[in-house]
C-alpha cells in the first residue's frame, strides 16, 4: 500500500512521456491524456479512503535527488491530492473541446500531466526538501500554461511568473539551507521539535525566506505581481488549475512551515497576518475595479487566498483553542479550489466560443443559457458566502476564529482595536467579493449585447459539448451540495484536514447556521448589495452613446511591477550595477593596467636599458671617477707642494717699493684706492688726484733734507746743550 | 589504503601515453590523412584513453618518480582520489567532445593540426590529473596552455590569432605567479610532493607566517587565472566565441578545471586548510571568488553573443567551485568537487549545443534565436534541461553541487556566512535569466511568427548523441547523485580530515 505514494506521483509522469509518443495524432493523445487524469483520480479514491480510515502511509526513497524523498500520506494531503486529480480531470475534459481548433496541443498536454505529477509531489511530501523539489518543478513546467498562447500579454505574464517564481524559489532555498545547516533535518517532524525546543528568534529569518516561495505562489502581497496577469492569459483549463490548486500548493508551503516550525507561536501570527490581511483587501478592491472575466476572478483568487492566510495567522494567535481557525482554513482551501473550478471554466466556455474577455464585449452572452447560468451562480453565490452554499461555511468559521481571537484579548484585558478592525476588514472584504461577483452575474445573464445580441443567443445549443457540460455542471452541483448538508461532508472534510495542521480538536460541534453567523453573512452581503449600488454601477460604468459600459479606473501607476520594470529603477539601480560589473570585468584590460602600467613599466626599463649609456653614465660619473683618480694620483705631489707653500716655504727678502719707503708707498696707495672710490662715486665733476704714493714720496724727500740740515747746524748743538741743562735742573730740583 | 603504497608503478604512464602516441601519430603519420581514417583513428585513441584511465582509476593508489631535477626535488606521477576524479572527467569529456566534433569540424580547415592538439591536450591533462608534486604539475600546467593554444587559434583569423595571444599572456603569467609562489614556499616545506594534510615543516613556518601566506595567496592568485576569477579572467569570454565550438566546450568544461585543481593541490596538497583558515588569505580568496560569481552571472545575463555569453557564466560557474574550495571545509570541498564534474558536463553540453546551432543556422546571437526550438526541438529541449542543472532546479544535479556548496558556506565561523550562499542564489537567478530565455524564446516565438518559417535544423545523431548523453547524465546525477556524492564526501572528509 506504501508504494501507492510513488505511484501517485510517477502515474501522470509517465503519462506526460506516453502521449510524446503519440505525436501528431490528436485524438490518440486526447485519449491518453484523458485516462490518465481518470486514473490518476480513481488512484486518488483509495488513498483518501486509507487515510480516511486513519492509516498513515509513508515511503521514503532514500538517496534520489540527494537528500532523498520523503512521502506521507494523511488525511489532509489525501483530501487535496483528490481534488487536484479530481480538478485535472475535469478540466481535462474540458480541454478536448477548449483546444478543439488551437496550436501546440501536444506541448500543453506533456505539460499539464507533468505538472499535475509535480503537484501530486508537493501534497505527498514530508519533508521541505521533496516539497521544494517538486515545487520547481511545478514552477517551470506550468509556466509553459501561462505561456501557451504565445500572445505578446502572455509571453510578459509568463516572463513575470518565471521571474517571481524563479525569485521565491531561490529565496526559499536559501531559507532551507539555513534550516538545515541548524537542524540537520527537514522534515515536518524535525520542524515541529524545533519550534518547540528552539528560540523563536532564531527561526525567524529562515522561516520568513521559506515561506516567500510558497507564499509568492499563493498570491500573498507583495508578491502577487504575477496573479492578477497570469491567470487571465492562459487558457482557461489552465486558469482554473493555477487558481485552484497551484495556488493551494503555495499554501500548503506555508502551512508546512507555520503548522510545524512556528506552530502556536503568536509572533508568528502577527507577521502572517499583516500580508494576508492587505492581500484579502487589495485583490477583492482590484476585482471591483476589473472589467475583464477572468482578470476578475484572479484577483477574486488572490483575497481567497487572503481570507485562508488570515486563518493561517489566526491558527498561530490561537494556540492551543484554534480549532476554528484551522477548520475554517481547510474548509475555504477546499471550496474555493472547488469553485474557482467551476467559475473559471465557465469564463473558458465563453473565452472559447467568443474569443473575449471583456465584459463589455462579452455582456449578455449567457442569456438563455441555463447550464451555463446554473454554474456561473452556484460559484458566484459559493464565493460570496451565502448561506446554504459552501463558502458561506468556511468564510463563517474564519469569521468566527477572529471573534475568538478578540474575545480572549478581552478577557486578558488587552487592547482589541487591531484585531477589531482586521474583523471589519474581513466583513467589508466579504461584501466586496458579493459586489463584484454581482457585477460579473449581471453582465453576463442580465445586460444585453448593444449589438451583437441576437448572435449571442443563436448560440444556445452546440456552445458545449457533452462531456464539456459534464464537467460544467458536475463541477457545479458539488457546491451547493457541500453547503446544504455541512455536517454531512464539511465537517468530515474538516476533520480529515486538521491533523496535517497539528491544530486542536473543536471543543463543541460547530453550529453553522447560527444567528452569530448569520448576521455576519448579512452584513457582508448587505454591505456588498451596498457597493454594487454605490460603487460599481455609478463610479465603475460610465454611458457612451446611450450604452452604459464598464471603464477600468484603476491607476495605471499603482502597477507594482511597472514600477519596478520603470526607467528609473534600471537606470537607478540595475544600469550602475552593470556599469560597476563592467568596469570590475575590464579592470585587467582597462587603460590604466593595460597601458598606463606598461607604460610606465615600459619606460622604466628603457631608462634602464638606456641607463649604461646615459649621459650621467657615460660623462659624469667618468669625469668624477678620473678626478678622484687624478685626485688620488696627485695626493703626495699635493701634500709636498702645500707644505713648501705653507711650513716649509722659503722667507724671500722684503720687496722694496717702487716709490719712496713703505709707509709712503702703501699710505700712497690707500689714499689713491680711497680717492679713486670717491671719484667714481662722490666727485664725479672735480675729480681728486690719484698720485698719493708719488706726492708723499717728495713730502718725505723734502722732510729728510729739512732734517739733515737741522741736524748738521749749531743751533741744534745748543738746543740739545739747553735740553741737557734743563734735565740737570730738574734732577737737583726734585733731589 | 591497504598495504605499502607502489612506488614505481610503471601502469601510470598508460593513461598519458596513449593521447601522446595518439597526437603524434596523427599529427606525423600520412597514412592517417584521410579524414575518414583520421576519425576512425581519433575515435579508437580517445576510447581506448577512456578505457584505460578507467582501469587506471580502478587500480589502488600508487606513485612512479619520473626523475628528479637535483637530489630534493622529484618529478612524480600519483593515483589518488582527487586525481582519480579529474582523470576520468577529463577523457569523458574529449571523448564526448570528440565524437561531437567529428561532425562539427566539417566546416572548419585543419582537422589534422585540430586533432593532433585534440590529443596532445588531453596527454597534459592526464598528467596535471595524476601530478603527484608542484613541480610535475607545473610541467603540464604549461604545456597544457601550449598544446591548447593551437585550439583557440584554429581559425586563424585575425580575432583568434589575437585571442590567443591573449590566452598566451594570462595562462603564462598565472602559470608564472604559481611559480613564484613555489619558489617562495618551498623555504618552508618538507617536500613539494603534495601530502594530504599539508607539506609544511612547522619548525621551518614558524615566525613567518606573513611570508607563508603571500607565497599561498600569490600561487592561489596564478592558478585562479585558468580558473577564471577575477581580476584575470579577462581571457575567458575572449577566447571562447572565436575557437571552434568543441574547443571551447573543453577550455570552459576541463581546462578551466585545472586551475581549480591546482588550487586544490595548494591548499590541501601542499599547505593544509588549516593554516588559512581566517586569515586575510582566506577572506580575501572569498571576496574576488564571490565577486566573480556575481559579475560573471551579470555580464552573461547583458551579453548577446551566445558563446560569450556561455564563456561569462563559466566565469561565474568555475567560481562557484573555488568558493567551495575557499570555504576550507569538507563539507565546501564536497560541493565544490561535485560542481566540477556537474559544470564540466553541463558546460561541454551547452558549447556543444551552440555548436550544433552555429553549425545549422549559422547563428551567433542570442537576440537571433527566435524559434530555435521549433527548428532543434531535441536540441533545445536538451539545452532546457541542462539550463536547468545550471540554475540548480531540482531535480537536475545543479541544484545537489549548490546545496553541499551552500552548507559548506554556512558552515564557516563567521557572521557573514551567509553571504556566500546569498550570492550563489542571485547567480542562480541570473543564470536562470541568461540561459532560460534563450529556451524560452526558442520554444515560445510569439503568435506573430508563422509555424512554417521554422525549417527544421535538427542535427544529425553524431552531434546530437554526445548531447543527449551529457543531458542524460545531468539529469541522471540530479536523480541518483548518491553514488557520486559519497565518493566526493568520502575524498573531501580524506583531504580535509588530513588536517587534523
Amino acid at each position: 500500500m506504501n508504494r501507492l505514494l510513488p505511484l501517485l506521483v510517477l502515474w501522470p509522469l509517465a503519462g506526460a512521456f506516453l502521449t510524446l509518443g503519440a505525436r501528431g495524432r490528436a485524438k490518440a493523445r486526447r485519449i491518453l491524456a484523458c485516462s490518465f487524469l481518470t486514473a490518476e483520480c480513481l488512484l486518488a479514491l483509495p488513498a483518501l479512503v486509507a487515510a480516511a480510515s486513519g492509516r498513515e502511509l509513508a515511503f521514503a526513497w532514500e538517496g534520489v535527488a540527494g537528500l532523498g524523498l520523503r512521502f506521507r500520506l494523511d488525511g489532509f494531503r489525501a483530501l487535496y491530492l483528490l481534488i487536484a486529480a479530481y480538478m485535472w480531470m475535469m478540466t481535462g475534459f474540458f480541454s478536448v473541446q477548449y483546444f478543439a481548433h488551437a496550436e501546440n496541443r501536444g506541448r500543453y498536454v506533456f505539460f499539464n500531466l507533468m505538472t499535475l505529477s509535480a503537484v501530486a509531489g508537493v501534497f505527498l511530501s514530508d519533508d521541505l526538501y521533496t516539497a521544494f523539489v517538486f515545487f520547481e518543478v511545478m514552477s517551470f513546467t506550468s509556466y509553459t500554461w501561462v505561456a501557451q498562447e504565445e500572445t505578446q500579454k502572455a509571453m510578459k505574464a509568463a516572463e513575470t511568473y518565471l521571474a517571481i517564481a524563479v525569485i521565491g524559489g531561490m529565496v526559499t532555498l536559501m531559507g532551507l539551507f539555513m534550516l538545515y545547516h541548524r537542524l540537520g533535518s527537514l522534515t515536518f517532524s524535525a520542524l515541529r521539535t524545533a519550534g518547540e525546543t528552539l528560540p523563536a528568534e532564531e527561526l525567524f529569518l529562515p522561516g520568513i525566506l521559506v515561506t516567500v516561495g510558497f507564499a509568492a505562489k499563493a498570491g500573498m502581497f507583495p508578491l502577487h505581481v504575477w496573479l492578477p496577469k497570469a491567470h487571465p492569459v492562459a487558457p482557461a483549463p489552465a486558469s482554473a488549475l493555477l487558481s485552484g490548486v497551484l495556488t493551494k500548493v503555495g499554501i500548503f508551503g506555508v502551512l508546512a512551515v507555520s503548522c510545524n516550525l512556528f506552530l502556536n507561536r503568536p509572533g508568528w501570527g502577527r507577521i502572517l497576518l499583516v500580508p494576508g490581511v492587505i492581500t484579502m483587501f487589495l485583490g477583492a478592491l482590484l476585482a471591483m475595479f476589473s472589467v475583464d472575466l477572468k482578470r476578475t476572478l484572479a484577483c477574486s483568487s488572490m483575497s481567497q487566498i487572503g481570507f485562508i492566510l488570515v486563518g493561517i495567522s489566526m491558527q498561530a494567535l490561537l494556540g492551543a483553542h484554534n480549532a476554528l481557525a484551522v477548520r475554517g482554513t481547510v474548509l475555504h482551501m477546499v471550496n474555493h479550489s472547488l469553485i474557482k473550478l467551476t467559475l473559471f471554466m465557465a469564463a473558458g466556455t465563453v473565452y472559447m466560443n467568443l474569443h473575449r474577455l471583456n465584459l463589455n464585449e462579452i455582456r449578455g452572452f449567457g442569456r438563455g443559457k441555463p447550464l451555463l447560468r446554473f454554474a456561473f451562480l452556484m460559484g458566484a453565490l459559493g464565493i460570496s458566502g451565502v448561506p446554504l452554499w459552501n463558502g458561506y461555511l468556511s468564510k463563517s468559521l474564519l469569521h468566527e476564529s477572529i471573534l475568538e481571537y478578540v474575545a480572549h484579548l478581552r478577557a486578558e484585558g488587552l487592547p482589541t482595536g487591531a484585531y477589531s478592525a482586521v474583523e471589519w476588514i474581513f466583513v467589508i472584504t466579504g461584501g466586496m467579493t458579493f459586489s463584484y461577483m454581482l457585477k460579473l452575474y449581471v453582465a453576463l445573464f442580465r445586460e444585453k449585447h448593444p449589438t451583437r445580441q441576437p448572435e449571442f443567443d443563436g448560440m444556445r445549443k452546440g456552445y458545449l459539448t457533452p462531456l464539456s457540460a459534464l464537467a460544467r455542471g458536475g463541477s457545479a452541483l458539488a457546491l451547493p451540495l457541500l453547503g446544504f448538508f455541512p455536517d454531512l461532508g464539511m465537517s468530515r472534510i474538516a476533520d480529515l484536514g486538521q491533523g496535517f495542521m497539528n491544530g486542536g480538536a473543536p471543543a463543541h460541534p460547530v453550529a453553522w447556521f447560527s444567528g452569530e453567523n448569520l448576521l455576519g453573512a448579512a452584513k457582508s452581503l448587505a454591505i456588498g448589495a451596498a457597493l454594487y449600488g454605490g460603487v460599481i454601477r455609478p463610479l465603475l460604468m460610465r454611458k457612451r452613446e446611450g450604452v452604459r459600459e464598464y471603464v477600468n479606473r484603476w491607476p495605471a501607476w499603482l502597477d507594482l511591477e511597472a514600477w519596478i520594470r520603470s526607467g528609473a529603477v534600471r537606470r537607478l539601480v540595475c544600469d550602475p550595477v552593470v556599469r560597476l560589473f563592467r568596469l570590475l570585468d575590464g579592470l585587467a584590460e582597462s587603460r590604466p593596467v593595460r597601458v598606463w602600467i606598461p607604460a610606465a613599466a615600459t619606460g622604466l626599463m628603457r631608462g634602464l636599458d638606456g641607463l649604461a649609456e646615459s649621459r650621467p653614465v657615460r660623462v659624469w660619473i667618468p669625469a668624477v671617477c678620473t678626478g678622484a683618480c687624478r685626485l688620488l694620483n696627485s695626493l703626495t705631489d699635493g701634500l709636498i707642494r702645500l707644505s713648501r707653500m705653507t711650513v716649509l716655504s722659503v722667507k724671500r727678502a722684503p720687496e722694496r717699493p717702487p716709490v719712496g719707503n713703505r709707509l709712503t708707498w702703501r699710505l700712497g696707495r690707500a689714499l689713491d684706492a680711497l680717492a679713486r672710490g670717491l671719484n667714481r662715486t662722490i666727485l664725479r665733476k672735480h675729480p681728486m688726484p690719484t698720485d698719493y704714493e708719488y706726492r708723499l714720496d717728495v713730502e718725505r724727500q723734502e722732510a729728510d733734507r729739512v732734517m739733515g740740515l737741522i741736524a748738521r747746524s749749531l743751533s741744534f748743538g745748543l738746543l740739545l746743550l739747553g735740553i741737557g741743562l734743563l734735565a740737570v735742573c730738574i734732577y737737583l730740583l726734585s733731589r | 589504503m591497504t598495504g605499502v603504497m607502489n612506488e614505481a608503478d610503471w601502469l601510470l604512464l598508460v593513461p598519458l601515453l596513449v593521447p601522446l602516441a595518439g597526437g603524434l601519430c596523427v599529427g606525423g603519420i600520412r597514412a592517417l590523412d584521410t579524414p575518414r581514417r583520421r576519425r576512425i583513428f581519433v575515435l579508437s585513441a580517445l576510447v581506448l584513453e577512456a578505457a584505460a584511465v578507467i582501469l587506471t582509476a580502478a587500480r589502488p593508489d600508487s606513485s612512479l618518480t619520473l626523475f628528479r631535477i637535483g637530489a630534493d626535488l622529484p618529478v612524480l606521477l600519483r593515483l589518488d582520489g582527487a586525481g582519480r576524479l579529474f582523470a576520468i572527467l577529463a577523457a569523458g569529456m574529449f571523448l564526448c567532445v570528440g565524437v561531437y566534433s567529428f561532425e562539427y569540424m566539417r566546416h572548419e580547415q585543419h582537422e589534422k593540426r585540430f586533432y593532433a592538439f585534440w590529443l596532445l591536450t588531453l596527454f597534459a591533462l592526464e598528467g596535471l590529473a595524476l601530478s603527484g608534486g608542484i613541480i610535475a604539475y607545473y610541467m603540464f600546467y604549461e604545456a597544457m596552455t601550449l598544446l591548447s593554444l593551437p585550439l583557440v587559434t584554429h581559425t586563424q583569423t585575425r580575432e583568434a590569432v589575437a585571442a590567443g595571444i591573449k590566452y598566451l599572456i594570462y595562462s603564462v603569467l598565472g602559470a608564472s605567479l604559481a611559480l613564484a609562489g613555489v619558489f617562495l614556499i618551498s623555504r618552508y616545506t618538507r617536500t613539494l610532493v603534495f601530502t594530504p594534510g599539508g607539506a609544511l615543516d612547522p619548525a621551518k613556518t614558524a615566525g613567518h607566517e606573513p611570508a607563508l601566506l603571500a607565497a599561498l595567496f600569490v600561487m592561489i592568485l596564478g592558478f585562479s587565472v585558468k580558473a577564471g576569477m577575477f581580476p584575470l579572467h579577462g581571457w575567458l569570454p575572449t577566447a571562447h566565441p572565436v575557437a571552434p565550438a568543441p574547443a571551447s566546450a573543453v577550455l570552459s568544461g576541463v581546462i578551466t578545471k585545472a586551475g581549480a585543481l591546482g588550487i586544490l593541490r595548494v591548499i590541501y596538497g601542499l599547505s593544509g586548510p588549516g593554516v588559512l583558515v581566517g586569515t586575510w588569505v582566506q577572506t580575501a580568496l572569498l571576496i574576488l571568488s564571490l565577486l566573480t560569481v556575481t559579475m560573471g552571472s551579470l555580464l552573461a545575463f547583458k551579453e548577446n553573443v551566445l558563446k560569450k555569453r556561455l564563456a561569462y557564466s563559466s566565469v561565474s560557474q568555475v567560481s562557484y567551485v573555488l568558493f567551495g574550495l575557499f570555504t576550507l571545509n569538507a563539507t565546501g570541498l564536497s560541493g565544490a568537487l561535485l560542481h566540477m564534474v556537474f559544470h564540466s558536463i553541463i558546460k561541454n553540453a551547452l558549447f556543444m549545443i551552440a555548436g550544433a546551432i552555429i553549425f545549422k543556422t549559422g547563428k551567433t546571437l542570442v537576440s537571433e534565436l527566435t524559434g530555435i526550438g521549433k527548428r532543434m526541438p531535441r536540441t533545445m529541449l536538451c539545452h532546457t534541461v541542462v539550463s536547468m542543472g545550471l540554475v540548480g532546479i531540482p531535480p537536475t544535479c545543479g541544484f545537489i553541487s549548490k546545496w553541499y556548496l551552500a552548507q559548506g558556506g554556512l558552515s564557516m565561523a563567521s557572521a557573514w556566512n551567509w553571504t556566500g550562499p546569498a550570492l550563489l542564489l542571485l547567480s542562480a537567478v541570473l543564470t536562470a535569466g541568461y540561459l532560460l530565455s534563450i529556451s524560452i524564446r526558442g520554444f515560445f516565438p510569439g503568435e506573430d511568427k508563422t509555424h512554417e518559417s521554422f525549417a527544421p535544423a535538427e542535427p544529425s545523431p553524431v552531434m546530437w548523441g554526445p548531447i543527449l548523453l551529457l543531458t542524460l547524465f545531468c539529469l541522471g546525477l540530479g536523480l541518483f547523485p548518491t553514488a557520486l556524492t559519497d565518493w566526493t564526501h568520502a575524498l573531501a572528509a580524506a583531504l580535509a580530515g588530513g588536517a587534523g
